[in-house]
């Protein structure tokens, strides 16, 4: 079997190189992105090499990295969905209350049963007080999330938190009953 | 009655009177009440006949003039003479038609074109005595009219007052480019005009804030998918990653010198006040404790820096010495104060308060005195930054679920909307001058 990220870093460097020659040798070809190893995945750069009338122009393929980092970005600003519920908090506070602590042992449970995974930490706020110190007040309720899960044994390791403030309510409601579903941590599985 | 200077012996020399010969039109900036002073804006003269510039030029000096409330701007109907091209070649005008309207003052311009390069002579003239006040010329594209027309204000602003106008300066804010969006960074000119959108990244871009030179613009930007700091220079579009320490991170301000970025890092959850350096990679702690700190806004003398603190149960504005590391509270009611700005004149703290079930802007002397309500209006005022001159703040006003921005001077004679044209406007922050 051959090695996936083997392959792929095949992949990338036949790329390289044919882009490498295509540019030296400025002929009319088309570059086209090249098959790899079997069973190796195909990164899918935007591709904008044209042939038109002897003229060739291109764009620069993103890295991968740069890739993956632009959809994290646009990633975060969308709900993420959990098999987790969220827990909830009481206005402009951040401890763990007490209706929170099931779904808590459900998830220190989950971690404790599969060692290798790892669980991301959002923690939210309603839209009301101002957004710099929302941000902050969501990063103390992510991170008192986490204490508790580790007091509940789970490594510390496994877990990693990010603040969404009041950036990403989860109902966009303007009452009570909207705002409290807001004030929450919300767990992604990484 | 125009006021006049102070001094005994200058007010002998300026009468109230207008006719008395070598007498200055003169106003005294900080004198409440008084009568405006009448100014006319005729039409430019514009070599292409483009009407719309003919008219634009006078019409963002008027909207600047009359943010000052110092100023009345007569209505172009009431005008008796037409401004031709002949009044730029040695013509004078003809004062007696203007005087005789109540004007002043007035403001003539002519526009030429030679290809893509538009040049614009504006003059500003004293009816009474008929002298030529200030006069200038610009070159540049046309599109930059406005900023011609505001830079030419700035310096009817000044022969008037001896105190230099803002209205070249413009607004960062954050907003959402449409539903369904995270959030981007957008530039918009003081008269609601010329908005541009600066990050494009379909992520969250929050809290712009502005270099000391007004040359960049330092921000939160979740695109990696995690908050880090980003310093973008807005001439060359070229951007740098701050140190990436702590996890949630937000820029607060400058140092005046350019060299240090004050910013709420927060480590292990905890939120404090950092200083970053721009000249070399040091990150230190300046503020912070067990509870939440954020939001550093620092003094124009560089010597302090105003924060807030919920270290007594509720969040509230701080000042701290720098160097000698005394703190104190400087908020004085209320179980809810955030999102200080210090003015650019040294006087003032501006905040956010909560009062009543609802959001205002407050302000406050440094050393934590006289607190005073600054604005509130129909539903939440937050956010407030102040003016490179300190005499204006741009605002959030938030209610029913929509946001718009607002600017309105300190003392609350003079107010307008500046933009409501996209969801979630927020954090807005007032360029310094360029």
């Amino acid at each position: 079997m051959k090695n996936m990220l083997v392959g792929k870093r095949v992949l990338v460097a036949l790329s390289v190189v044919l882009l490498a020659v295509a540019a030296g040798c400025g002929k009319k070809e088309m570059v086209k992105s090249t098959d790899g190893a079997p069973g190796a995945e195909m990164s899918t750069p935007s591709s904008a090499e044209t042939q038109a009338g002897g003229q060739i122009t291109s764009e620069t393929l993103g890295t991968q990295t740069a890739m993956a980092e632009a959809q994290a970005g646009v990633a975060a600003t969308m709900e993420k969905p959990s098999e987790f519920q969220d827990i909830h908090f009481d206005f402009d506070q951040s401890f763990i209350r007490e209706d929170a602590r099931p779904t808590l042992r459900e998830v220190a449970d989950y971690l404790k049963a599969n060692p290798a995974a790892s669980i991301l930490i959002e923690g939210h706020c309603d839209e009301r007080g101002t957004a710099e110190y929302n941000i902050a007040l969501g990063e103390r309720r992510a991170e008192s999330t986490k204490s508790y899960l580790v007091s509940l044994g789970v490594k510390a390791g496994a877990l990693s938190t990010v603040s969404f403030g009041e950036e990403k309510p989860l109902d966009p409601g303007h009452d009570e009953a909207a705002w409290a579903k807001n004030r929450r941590a919300h767990f992604v599985r990484k | 009655m125009i006021r006049f200077a102070k001094p005994l012996l200058l007010s002998l020399l300026f009468l109230c009177l207008p006719s008395v010969s070598g007498a200055l039109l003169y106003i005294d900036i900080n004198a409440p009440g008084g009568k405006l002073m009448p100014v006319a804006l005729p039409d430019f003269v514009v070599a292409s006949g483009d009407a719309s510039l003919a008219r634009g030029f006078p019409e963002a000096i008027g909207g600047d003039l009359g943010m000052t409330s110092l100023f009345d701007v007569l209505p172009r109907q009431a005008h008796l003479e037409r401004i031709v091209p002949e009044h730029f070649g040695g013509r004078p005008l003809s004062f007696p038609d203007w005087k005789m309207i109540g004007a002043e003052a007035v403001v003539i311009g002519k526009v030429e074109f030679r290809g893509d390069l538009m040049t614009v002579e504006m003059r500003l003239y004293d009816a009474t005595l008929g002298n030529m006040m200030v006069g200038k010329k610009y070159a540049g594209p046309v599109r930059q009219f406005r900023k011609m027309a505001h830079k030419f204000a700035n310096e009817v602003l000044y022969a008037f007052t001896g105190v230099r106008g803002i209205f070249d300066t413009e607004i960062a804010f954050s907003a959402r480019p449409e539903k369904g969006r995270g959030k981007e960074i957008y530039i918009i000119g003081l008269d609601g005009q010329e908005l541009r959108q600066v990050t494009d990244n379909r992520s969250f871009n929050l809290f712009p804030r502005w270099s000391p030179d007004a040359a960049g613009l330092a921000y939160t930007s979740y695109r990696t998918g995690v908050p880090q700091i980003y310093l973008r220079n807005l001439a060359t579009g070229k951007e740098r990653l701050l140190p990436q320490v702590g996890n949630s991170k937000s820029p607060g301000s400058f140092s005046p010198s350019g060299d240090f970025l004050y910013a709420t890092l927060s480590v292990k959850g905890n939120s404090d006040i950092y200083r970053m350096s721009l000249t070399g990679s040091a990150v230190q702690k300046v503020a912070g404790g067990w509870g939440i700190e954020v939001s550093p806004s620092v003094s124009p003398d560089g010597k302090s820096v105003a924060f807030v603190s919920n270290r007594s149960g509720s969040p509230q504005i701080y000042v701290k010495e720098i160097d000698s590391s005394d703190e104190r509270r400087v908020s004085q009611a209320g179980n809810y104060s955030t999102s200080p700005s210090w003015s650019p004149a040294g006087d003032r703290i501006a905040f956010t308060s909560l009062s009543g079930g609802r959001y205002s802007i407050y302000t406050v002397r440094p050393d934590g005195s006289d607190q005073r309500l600054a604005v509130s209006g129909s539903g939440d005022c937050v956010d407030p930054s102040f003016s490179p001159d300190g005499r204006y703040l741009v605002y959030t006003l938030r209610k029913n679920g929509y946001s718009e921005l607002k600017i309105g001077s300190v003392d609350g004679r003079w107010q307008r909307g500046l933009f409501k044209g996209l969801p979630a406007v927020g954090s807005p922050s007032w360029s310094p001058r360029q």
